[in-house]
């Protein structure tokens, strides 16, 4: 008797299935037929590995512990941004400034106290991306992806150390980028305008079931505020492969890089004399998923990044001392190095129906080197070693509780603690209450904790010897900031009205603000106010009529200072405006048009890059007109972007303008 | 003594002769192997037989190889009614030129068409089945019911499931839904279907197909669909596990327990019926976690008893 072994093909994994042949072609016409694309009740009856386990799942907005405002990929597009920094200008709460002077566009909740924004966490795809070089300004790591690429941004307005980092004391932003199984195939696009605006991206996607792929490379160039020095650059390029090694993992691969190439400082400045600037980063990282079972799941992270910065310019030392010739000219050098490198491990549980546990450790390492600010060849490097956890509770039908802490260990400033609690009630018919507290600290960065800038140069001819300016000198016993912030929140969803009200109340207590000393030499840093944040904040979605999105939001800040040193020309109390509001709202007309008009204004607010002094309001307003055309098999969009329709405002530094910009873009994609 | 002795010598005989020398036996249920849902359903249907009085003697349960060997062989069974489990043991019974009806279960409707159709047989009231597949019309019901919102179905159709699509699509228009649909030849062709359902959908119907459906394919395709915010309505509990965050389906106890029924109505001597028969029970499984990560509010036993009022049954 014939016994064949019908192996079904490996590649659906299934298991040996013995076919027994009874004699009769009948029977054995019958065997030819039982392929493996066959349906069977194995379809029905088989198991499945986990996909969606407990990590994997987002949580929806009216349980998250905080206030998210999500801008998605349509909303990118429909703004006519051309950089991230761009777009949370319509988050409320933020201060936006489009200068490259302190190397990129920069973005600050809740206050711009200073030219580097390292009070936030930016993430992209769970990684962290401050520059440890910057103090840990987020500025740059905003220029890592193309705007295209982006799937969405969330934005968590509120003090999330806990979770995210020490870092995070004021919010944290999160850009998550598309998965490459949803950008197959090739895209790109074009922008040209005014000002010099000359952006062009491509990009590539391809890929089966094992796994997919995506590069993008793009150019974002412009000639930047008018006052400031010189075109702005941006050149990137981001790989990304997502693979499926075996049912139930996923293994996420990165690597890229960026270079800014600009100008900074402005004529007749002696102190910041024009001249160009160049910063370079690149990273490479690789994620790992693990599902164990439908409650239980664990991931791995790695990522190297390293960051170059190039800034030199002649300083003419007759501003020193007139005995000094023409050509005496000192260089200062302003550049340097860091890098860092991460480990994290994180391991998420659904201990019950009411119960989710998130926790792990993470150990990040970060080296700093400049000779300017150092005044040494050798490395900086700060090991910080994380413990964190987050348990999602709910004790009751209506009632979830988040309650998390984040334990770090630098090696340089010592152990904190940041704990956070939130209590999310929902009332009932789409409406939900939050209460939170959290503690949160940002830690001193290597320039406030130990910079040692000399100047040392040959005195003038006929003397002897060289001076030695110390510049700037930190006795390195700075404490880290800490932060206190409560919240009240309110969410509600309307869909019978097509309309969701998001509310923030805040009462952010921060102590020992880290400033610079600048009115002796050498300048210090030392921990100085207690600043206080009250204010609150709301965020109004509503589609009022077929094809209409309305998004509307408004800030009340109010930055009060106890100061323990003269206080009479800091610009703190104005760091944010005391009202903001902002107005997005899109309408699709008929043929295949778009219209968005955006309006933002701000009340006085000091400008990033100054102070006390310069205290400015701003209005703008901008339109973009978009239709969607078809290229043969190729669909995409053209659209005219017309930016400040206005009048100038000033931004980062009174002498820079944004003047009004129009520009048209192509996109094409298959 | 010596009666005692002969009676005592038959009874011994009767036992080690086994069920086949048995006169009696009026159920034959012969049972596909490799996974323990046919089992469960066997059992059940034994215990609703046994309910009404078809004791554990008329009933033979036989594994598909044992049937095998005893076809080849002499040793034939002559019960009142076979009943098939699973695909492997209809094969063989549809080939086998019985004169006893066939009763199939636990199988796809396509499976069985495409069984009988290669043995050369049709299915009537000698060889009919009752189907493990949910009638569509029902599957279509539950998206309707529980997501009011969702006009758009999306479903991805495979070579082996192509031919459900025009039953499909008169019954989505009866129901007022609007039916996205993309056929995969081939699994590299998969990725660009599924965008292509997913772009325009507000549901994503899953209809079983190997090509389509596997465990190499499904993290691809719920991952894709769990980011485009898109419910999945699948046909098992293992897709809700996985991720599905609705399922409809008959579990193996059910089916035995309806397969009952017919049998009972053979011995009884009336025929099979000579129509499909498509399950009258079923569940339905709701993932409260993705569920309420898409923000939906799903009550799995609620859903149920709406589906059963709707079809008027109990």
């Amino acid at each position: 008797m014939n016994r064949p072994v019908l192996l079904i093909s490996t590649k659906y994994r299934r298991s040996l299935l013995p076919l027994l042949a009874v004699s009769g072609s009948l029977l054995a016409a019958g065997a030819a037929a039982q392929t493996s694309n066959v349906i069977s009740e194995r379809d029905y009856l088989a198991d499945m590995p986990v996909v969606l386990s407990v990590s994997r799942l987002s949580q929806p907005l009216d349980e998250t512990p905080g206030a998210v405002t999500v801008l998605d990929h349509d909303f990118i597009a429909r703004t006519g941004a051309r950089d991230v920094a761009d777009l949370l200008r319509w988050v409320p709460g933020f201060q936006v400034s489009t200068s490259f002077e302190s190397v990129a566009p920069l973005v600050s909740y809740h206050g711009a106290f200073d030219s580097y924004s390292n009070r936030m966490e930016l993430l992209i795809d769970g990684r962290s991306v401050y520059s440890p070089y910057f103090i840990g300004s987020i500025g740059t790591g905003l220029q890592t992806v193309a705007l295209q690429d982006i799937e969405r941004i969330e934005v968590l307005r509120g003090s999330n150390s806990a979770a995210y980092g020490a870092r995070a004391m004021l919010g944290v932003i999160n850009i998550v980028t598309r998965h490459t199984a949803d950008t197959l195939g090739a895209q790109g696009s074009l922008a040209v305008g005014e000002n010099g605006v000359r952006d062009v991206q491509a990009r590539f996607g391809w890929g089966n079931q094992g796994g997919t792929f995506r590069i993008d490379a793009d150019r974002r160039g412009d000639d930047g505020l008018h006052g400031a020095n010189g075109k702005n650059q941006v050149d990137r390029v981001n790989l990304r492969a997502d693979l499926i090694p075996r049912a139930g993992d996923e293994l996420q691969l990165g690597l890229g890089g960026y270079s800014i190439s600009s100008g900074r400082g402005f004529a007749g400045n002696i102190d910041n004399l024009l001249r160009p600037m160049g910063f370079d980063s690149g990273y490479a990282k690789i994620d790992y998923k693990h599902s164990l079972t439908v409650d239980e799941d664990i991931s791995l992270r790695f990522s190297h990044s390293q960051e170059s910065y190039q800034d030199q310019f002649p300083y003419a030392l007759t501003n020193v001392n007139p005995a000094y010739g023409v050509n005496d000219i000192y260089i200062i050098n302003a550049g340097g190095q860091a890098s860092s490198d991460v480990l994290t491990v994180q391991h998420g549980l659904r201990r019950s129906e009411t119960q989710r546990l998130v926790w792990g450790g993470e150990f990040r390492s970060e080296r700093v080197k400049s000779i300017g600010l150092y005044n040494t060849d050798s490395s900086f490097v700060t090991n910080f070693t994380r413990l964190f956890g987050n348990l999602e509770w709910r004790p009751a039908q209506h009632w979830l509780l988040n309650a998390g802490g984040l334990f770090e260990h630098s090696s340089v400033t010592g152990d904190t603690l940041a704990p956070r609690a939130m209590v999310n009630w929902h009332l009932g018919s789409g409406q939900t209450l939050r209460f939170g507290v959290s503690k949160a600290f940002r830690p001193p960065s290597t320039f406030e904790e130990s910079a040692n800038v000399h100047f040392v140069f040959a005195k003038p001819s006929g003397y002897s010897g060289n001076f030695d300016i110390t510049n700037v000198k930190s006795s390195g016993q700075l404490q880290p900031e800490t932060m206190v912030a409560k919240e009240i929140g309110y969410l509600g969803e309307f869909p019978k009205w097509r309309m969701s009200l998001d509310v923030r109340l805040f009462d952010e207590q921060m102590k020992g603000f880290i400033r610079q000393q600048n009115s002796v030499l050498p300048k210090d840093y030392a921990n100085t106010d207690d600043v206080s944040i009250r204010g609150g904040e709301y965020t109004l979605k509503w589609q009022p009529w077929s094809g209409a999105r309305v998004m509307f939001n408004q800030s009340y800040t109010t930055i009060d200072t106890l100061s323990y040193y003269p206080t009479a020309t800091v610009g703190t109390p104005w760091a944010a405006p005391k009202v903001a509001s902002s107005l997005v709202y899109s309408q699709k007309l008929p043929a295949d048009l778009e219209l968005t008009l955006m309006q933002a204004d701000s009340g006085t607010a000091t400008l990033a890059g100054s102070g006390y002094k310069s205290r400015v309001a701003m209005t703008r307003t901008d339109v973009r007109l978009a239709k969607a055309v078809r290229w043969g098999a190729s669909k995409g969009e053209v659209a005219l972007v017309l930016q400040n329709l206005g009048q100038p405002y000033q931004d980062y530094f009174p002498a820079f303008t944004f003047e009004r910009r129009a520009f048209v873009t192509l996109m094409l994609q298959d | 003594m010596r009666r005692y002795w002969r009676c005592l010598c038959w009874a011994l005989a009767l036992s080690l002769g086994g069920t086949a020398a048995q006169a009696q036996q009026r159920v034959v249920i012969v049972s596909s192997v490799g996974s323990a849902a046919y089992a469960t359903m066997a059992k059940s249907m034994v215990e609703v037989l046994a309910s009404r009085g078809v004791v554990s003697s008329d009933i033979v349960q036989l594994g598909a190889s044992q049937m095998a060997a005893r076809l080849q062989s002499a040793l034939s069974l002559q019960p009142l009614i076979f009943v098939a489990i699973g695909s492997e043991a209809t094969q063989l019974l549809s080939s086998a030129r019985l004169s006893v009806p066939v009763l199939s279960t636990l199988i796809p409707r396509r499976n069985f068409e495409r069984i009988l159709q290669s043995a050369g047989r049709v299915p009537g009231s000698q060889l009919n089945a009752l189907y493990l597949d949910q009638p569509l019309r029902r599957q279509l019901a539950l998206i309707h019911v529980a997501l009011p919102q969702a006009k758009r179905v999306g479903v991805l159709l495979g070579p082996d499931s192509a031919f459900e699509l025009p039953r499909l699509r008169s019954l989505a228009a009866a129901k007022g839904l609007t039916l996205r649909d993309a056929e995969i030849a081939s699994s590299d062709a998969l990725f660009a279907g599924l965008h292509r359902v997913l772009e325009d959908s507000d549901v994503l119907l899953a209809v079983a197909d190997p090509l389509v459906l596997n465990t190499l394919t499904i993290q691809n395709i719920l991952l894709t669909s769990f980011r485009g915010r898109i419910p999945m309505v699948a046909f098992s509990q293992a897709y809700v596990r996985a991720g599905a965050a609705l399922a409809l389906y008959s579990d193996p106890a059910q089916v035995g327990r309806q397969a009952a029924v017919y049998v009972l109505e053979v011995l009884r001597g009336n025929a099979l019926p000579d129509h499909a028969i498509e399950p009258d029970d079923f569940e339905v499984e709701v993932n409260q976690h993705v569920a309420r990560s898409l923000g939906l509010s799903l009550d799995a036993q609620a859903l149920r008893l709406t589906l059963r009022r709707l079809e008027n049954l109990p």
